[in-house]
């Protein structure tokens, strides 16, 4: 079926606009130029910033299966993970260029996802999330037990020398930039108005003529992908990967955090809230050494309680207060 | 042939506590659509309310199992009627975050109240055993998972045959039709979610017997509870306890996987999650609501 | 559209947080500021905070005693902290923060291998020399890095010990069953028991391990029990220690020799286990047994340290503590020995550092780890933690062969 008719009966069943909010859209843009300076001005701070545009990166990577098509991933640390491997393994051959990196990892975890895809993907719900989460447990277990992959010793990658270290920075930076704009196509594009079609009623698509299965696996894939890129810049950034570190909980669990804070299934939203969880995080730190963690459990609660629909809705909110605390309604059992 | 029969009573003993551990996150999940992230949490509180007892007032941990479970099941009806309801017909991933930051901020309250200390319940009868055919059975393993199998029917009967068990599964079916019936479904969610507390706490309880305590002892068993309730099937009661039941053997069976291909020696007790989630997985393909588990997810 | 300039005032100040850094204290004044991430919380809290009051310790002795004297002038000591959580990745920004925002003149390290490998790589990106003491695995020093030291000696030997003391004993014990958790700490530990047993002649018939993260190990124990063996080794943090202790107890499987890598030192490990724990050998760095005489400057022996560290701190130190004393030390012996701050002179001279102290000798070898000092053993006996190897340093002889379950 041709894009003029699908997205005009989607306009028509009440959809559209996926773009989501323009004000935030351009405040992160704004922030990611700013970021492009940290290495000349705050150089105490490069590798922080570095993870957090990796986060970024993963944010966006989760946004489109989580957040647009509606298939929440517990598991898509497992293309990061795989990401991570794909550099080290290449630095384990001599061959220690950037472009490879990704495009190894690219190609590696879209067809890794493509793959996994077709068995997974028909489950639905809570059943596709667990078991995205199994495969990321499964994979973990299995590479951590292979001497190829370096055991739980791990594999040391090749880095430059301390002058040129920022490159790793940059690459990250490109990454998260690469991935914002590759959300902000989809959004706009036939690909988006799928994704989105089989969130809000994978049923009625089908009717529509939208093959649910092909698009549920290119969403996968792209989300597969910008993972892991994420993970080969983080790799050749860290200098070393081992299971522990490649499959860290955090990469898990943070972009997920972050993504529904901002606001899931807009474009500025991964960006916002990995910048603000980040930022708290960083913060409470500075201020309370030993009491950060729980504070930061606290704000969590208090955030999703005030901003039930994520960050990004408040920005360029209309009505003020009143619209606000109508929404605090909306939700209550 | 003996270390198999060995392997089997071993998982199925296991399997006993990762039953409890997932009947409380399986609940809440199948009825109120809240994916529990502060369960851990609460196995935890579970586990250090039966150390408190038991290092001050020397009460054995079995007898504290009721008082785990009522001040569980007190805080989570608390947690959920004044913090959790605000959002509780929000998206999954909206209550998602909110446990999120609960779990953190229990788990930290904990730490400042207990320090990170490993703590230990070691009673008098911890390590006894006996042995039949050739098999080592130890008795606090054993009553554990005699006290699991109680529970289970104990729920399964309330559930089933209770105003307020019917009440529960009526909301789980279609809230809108519960509500017309009558259902007052805000109590009905705090007392799901207090049951999921309180299960939780109970399963801390048998935990504390085998396992040591500190305060993020949780998480493991968060993660197994996770993989347990989807493939026993959610929101099932039978389905939590065979999906622990089975999750146990294959544990234990898969750490006797022992092959060496080529330099490269594969032992299954470090693939034991691998093995476990390739089940899961070719469950899921073949029935996926999982084992026991209705076909309206 | 009150929340327009509201957002964008937000974002300033939330640039404004960032950009501001910690006032950093002058290292050029008259203190020398080292750095450190410890984990003050998450799962290794508890290890953190004993690395935390070691360093502090010395700290305060220090001040208290006229600080350190550098060529002509003296200096107070301070120490900067931030927690990393117990995570690898946090510990190295925050290492990188302490060196290029708040300007330490020196890193002392975190707590555990896995935070230590990744400070390391950060100090020796920044040229900036740290001393560790809580980062035993031998990966650390397989990379070539000149800038990082460790006081502590490596993991392999951990449970050596152990098993020499099986061998001296009239039957020698000759089966050696090991177990280990998956990370690379303990790794390193079965590996270096595993490689000592086979070079001493004895036999290693179970050799196996166990996800991180296991809520149960009895089939490991089962096939432990299968093979019969002398000596049982467990590889692994206390969690495990107390695992398969227990797991042993239950499925009735004795052995003469019960050796863990980390617990007995710990008191958690008898508090939980009672009677259970006597007569479990652990590996360890130090105990207040050992018979070294330091130099003047600080605590001579061991049991002087043990007795003001135990007024301070109101528990006896164990190992992690005297040994991020230690580390403190390190630096203490090498600034002076090269009369200045500048951190390649430091550098060079904590390389050639040759000093005894309370804790033993703190050398390195060409690596950056201490290969000089030996692992004591100690034992659990009716209650009591004693020191029983090496011979020169024992306070109490080795109880073996430790009685069967049945029959304590």
């Amino acid at each position: 079926m041709p894009v003029a008719s699908t997205g005009a009966a989607l306009r028509r069943i009440g959809l559209g606009g996926i773009t989501g909010n323009r004000t935030a859209l351009f405040i992160a843009l704004g922030l990611m130029v700013l970021l492009l300076l940290v290495p000349m001005v705050l150089p105490g701070y490069q590798t922080l910033f570095r993870t957090t545009l990796v986060f970024v990166a993963l944010a966006y990577g989760w946004n489109i299966i989580g957040g647009y098509t509606g298939y929440v991933s517990f598991g898509n640390m497992v293309f990061f993970g795989l990401g991570t491997y794909c550099a080290a393994l290449l630095s384990a051959r001599g061959v220690d260029n950037l472009f490879a990196d990704v495009a190894l990892a690219v190609i590696v975890n879209a067809a890794f996802a493509a793959i996994i895809g077709f068995p997974v993907l028909r489950l639905k719900g809570h059943y596709f999330g667990i078991a995205t989460l199994g495969t990321a447990l499964a994979v973990t277990d299995i590479v951590g037990n292979l001497d190829v992959f370096g055991g739980t010793g791990g594999l040391a990658l090749k880095q430059v020398d301390e002058a040129h270290f920022s490159i790793y920075y940059y690459a990250a930076w490109l990454v998260a930039a690469g991935a914002i704009a590759i959300t902000f196509l989809v959004a706009r594009s036939k690909l988006g108005y799928a994704f989105v079609a089989i969130r809000e009623n994978e049923d009625a698509a089908a009717v529509l003529g939208i093959s649910a299965t092909k698009y549920k696996i290119i969403a996968w894939a792209i989300s597969a992908a910008i993972a892991g890129a994420a993970g080969a810049v983080y790799a050749r950034g860290n200098g070393f990967v081992d299971p522990s570190i490649a499959f860290a909980e955090d990469f898990n669990v943070y972009p997920i955090v972050m993504t529904i804070l901002g606001g899931t299934g807009t474009v500025a939203g991964p960006f916002v809230g990995a910048l603000i969880l980040s930022a708290v995080n960083e913060t409470l730190g500075h201020t309370f050494l030993k009491l950060h963690s729980l504070f930061f459990g606290a704000v969590i609660v208090l955030v999703v309680l005030l901003l039930p629909r994520g960050l990004v809705w408040l920005i360029g909110l209309r009505g003020g207060m009143r619209t606000w605390l109508k929404s605090l309604e909306q939700y209550k059992a | 042939m003996h270390l198999l029969a060995q392997d089997l009573v071993n998982g199925i003993l296991a399997g006993g506590i990762l039953a409890v551990v997932a009947l409380g996150f399986s609940l809440v999940w199948g009825i109120m659509n809240i994916i529990n992230l502060a369960h851990g949490a609460f196995i935890m509180l579970g586990a250090y309310v039966t150390w408190q007892l038991f290092t001050s007032f020397h009460l054995d941990p079995f007898l504290s199992l009721p008082v785990s479970f009522v001040v569980l099941f007190a805080l989570g009806y608390l947690i959920q009627r004044h913090l959790i309801n605000w959002v509780a017909r929000a998206p999954v991933l909206t209550t998602f975050l909110i446990t999120f930051g609960l779990s953190l901020l229990i788990v930290n309250v904990a730490l400042l109240i207990w320090t990170g200390d490993t703590r230990g319940v070691t009673t008098a009868y911890s390590g006894s055993n006996f042995t039949v055919a050739g098999i080592t059975v130890p008795w606090a393993k054993l009553y554990t998972l005699l006290a699991a199998l109680i529970i289970t029917a104990v729920l399964y009967v309330w559930l089933h045959r209770s105003k307020t068990g019917r009440a529960i599964r009526a909301t789980s079916m279609d809230i809108g039709a519960a509500q017309l019936a009558g259902v007052r479904v805000t109590q009905i969610f705090a007392i799901v979610y207090g049951l999921g507390a309180g299960l939780a706490g109970v399963a801390g309880t048998l935990i504390s017997l085998s396992y040591s305590l500190n305060p993020s002892m949780g998480q493991p068993f968060l993660i197994k509870g996770f993989v347990v309730c989807v493939l026993g099937g959610l929101g099932s009661v039978e389905g939590a306890l065979v999906g622990g039941l089975v999750y146990g053997i294959v544990e234990a069976f898969a750490s006797q996987i022992d092959l060496t291909i080529g330099t490269q020696h594969i032992s299954g007790t470090g693939l034991q999650d691998a093995v476990a989630l390739v089940v899961l997985l070719i469950v899921l393909m073949v029935r996926p609501t999982g084992i026991m588990g209705r076909a309206t997810a | 559209m009150i929340l327009r300039p509201t957002a964008a005032l937000g974002v300033l100040a939330l640039c404004a947080t960032l950009a501001a850094p910690s006032v950093p204290v002058s290292a050029a004044g008259d203190t020398i500021l080292f750095g450190s991430a410890v984990s003050l919380t998450g799962s290794l809290t508890k290890e953190g905070h004993l690395t935390q009051e070691g360093y502090e310790f010395w700290k305060t002795y220090t001040n208290a005693h006229g600080g350190i004297k550098v060529g002509g002038k003296t200096y107070k000591v301070d120490i900067k902290y931030y927690d990393d959580e117990s995570k690898p990745a946090s510990a190295a920004s925050l290492a990188e923060r302490l060196i290029d925002q708040d300007h330490v003149n020196f890193i002392l390290g975190p707590y555990g291998s896995g935070t230590a490998f990744t400070v390391a790589q950060m100090v020796e990106r920044k040229k900036i020399p740290m001393v560790e003491g809580n980062g035993a695995a031998e990966k650390i020093f397989s990379q070539g890095f000149r800038y990082t030291f460790a006081v502590l000696s490596p993991a392999k030997r951990y449970l050596e010990g152990v098993l020499d003391i099986g061998k001296h004993q009239k039957p020698a014990a000759q089966t050696v069953a090991i177990t280990a958790a998956s990370d690379s700490f303990s790794q390193e530990v079965a590996q270096g028991a595993s490689e000592w047993a086979t070079a001493h002649g004895m036999k290693v018939v179970y050799n196996n391990k166990y996800p991180d993260t296991a809520t149960d190990v009895s089939s490991i124990i089962s096939a432990v029990k299968a093979t019969n063996p002398d000596i049982i080794l467990n590889a692994g943090h206390l969690q495990d220690a107390l695992l398969v202790h227990k797991g042993l107890k239950e499925q009735n499987v004795s052995a003469k020799i019960y050796g863990y890598s980390v617990g007995p030192d710990t008191p958690d490990f008898t508090n939980s286990l009672g009677k259970d724990a006597n007569d479990v050998l652990g590996g360890a760095q130090w105990s207040d047994a050992v018979k070294y005489h330091g130099d003047a400057g600080f605590y001579n022996s061991a049991k002087a340290y043990a007795k003001a560290f135990e007024d301070a701190y109101h528990h006896r130190p164990d190992y992690h503590n005297a040994e991020s004393t230690a580390a403190c030390l390190a630096f203490q012996y090498a600034i002076q020995a090269a009369g200045s701050l500048d951190t390649e002179k430091v550098r060079d001279a904590l390389a050639k550092l040759d000093k005894t102290t309370f804790f033993g000798i703190l050398k390195f070898d060409s690596r950056g780890i201490n290969v000089f000092k030996p692992m004591v053993v100690n034992q659990i006996q009716n209650g009591r933690l004693v020191t029983v190897y090496p011979p020169g340093l024992a306070e109490a002889k080795v109880k073996y062969p430790a009685p069967p379950w049945g029959q304590r």
